[in-house]
């Protein structure tokens, strides 16, 4: 019998006007992409909150990080509100602190400053991804 | 310009989806900087959509004061959706589907990076955000 490859879905908030959010948006891709692939999925936040069905089911059944820019969680409150309750939550300005004072929203010509924040808080989501997923009990493959 | 006539002294609002899963999310958020950051800064300005989908109090209260206009990746519509359920102000609806007929065979980049493409279409975006965001505070500009 194999074991079933569980996914974390990862939330972003996104948040246009502040950096953080831009951070926030740029990690998550990271973890996708390079640090966690084929272990995490992303879920589009205003999709989420609109009603999409599918994307609020995935959240139900499978485990998921919500991905702040600032306190206010926006990502959190909406995985929370329509799917449960999370598995991991990160803010981004708790992790960086004042460090992200130097960085852009926009990602075009991003410095080094702005390449750090987003490694950074990657790191921290691929960390929290990892522990969610040895925490999680191994299912048997459906069908 | 609203029953107060108070609208036009206030800033457009430009809000973008920023789906995280495709390129046409990544666009319309990069084309909402050239607004709010080259095109028509202090005319125009951004919010955060997972702020007005928790329903935030002052990010409500300034889409229901400000003329918005949203810029979508796909034809979901979440920003036009959310914004609208919102209570959203003269809302104006961007596609950026719509830009990429003036583009055909264009590579635009993924949802993490543009290319070269993928920033000409967000300068086309841009400029036609900007353009109706002039047009809304009666100082339609050449841009």
């Amino acid at each position: 019998m194999e074991a079933e490859i569980r996914k974390v879905g990862i939330i972003s908030c996104s948040g246009e006007s502040i950096a953080e959010g831009t951070i926030s948006r740029l990690a998550t891709r990271r973890v996708l992409e390079t640090l966690r692939p084929g272990r995490t999925v992303t879920i589009c936040l205003p999709l989420f909150v609109a009603g999409d069905e599918g994307e609020r089911n995935f959240a139900k059944t499978h485990p998921t990080v919500a991905v702040d820019g600032c306190p206010k969680q926006c990502a959190r409150w909406g995985t929370e509100q329509h799917s449960g309750p999370v598995s991991g939550a990160l803010v981004v300005s708790e992790i960086l602190g004042t460090s992200a004072a130097g960085c852009s929203r926009s990602s075009r010509d991003a410095s080094d400053v702005d390449k750090e924040a987003v490694r950074t808080v990657a790191e921290h989501i691929a960390t929290e991804v990892d522990r969610i997923l040895a925490e999680e009990p191994v299912r048997p493959e459906s069908g | 310009m609203n029953g107060d006539g108070e609208t036009n002294a206030k800033p457009v609002l430009v809000i973008p989806c920023s789906g995280i899963g495709k390129v046409h999310g990544l666009i319309s958020r990069e084309a909402t900087y050239l607004v709010t950051d080259q095109l028509a800064p202090g005319k125009t300005d951004t919010l955060c959509l997972g702020l007005l989908v928790k329903g935030d109090d002052e990010a409500v209260a300034a889409i229901k004061s400000q003329p918005c206009i949203t810029i979508d990746g796909c034809p979901k519509a979440c920003a036009e959706k959310n914004v609208r359920l919102a209570g959203g102000f003269d809302a104006r609806a961007v596609q950026v589907t719509d830009a990429f007929k003036k583009h055909r065979g264009a590579e635009p980049g993924t949802a993490t990076d543009l290319t070269e493409d993928g920033w000409a279409i967000a300068g086309d975006v841009a400029r036609e955000v900007a353009d109706e965001a002039l047009q809304i505070r009666g100082e339609k500009e050449d841009l």
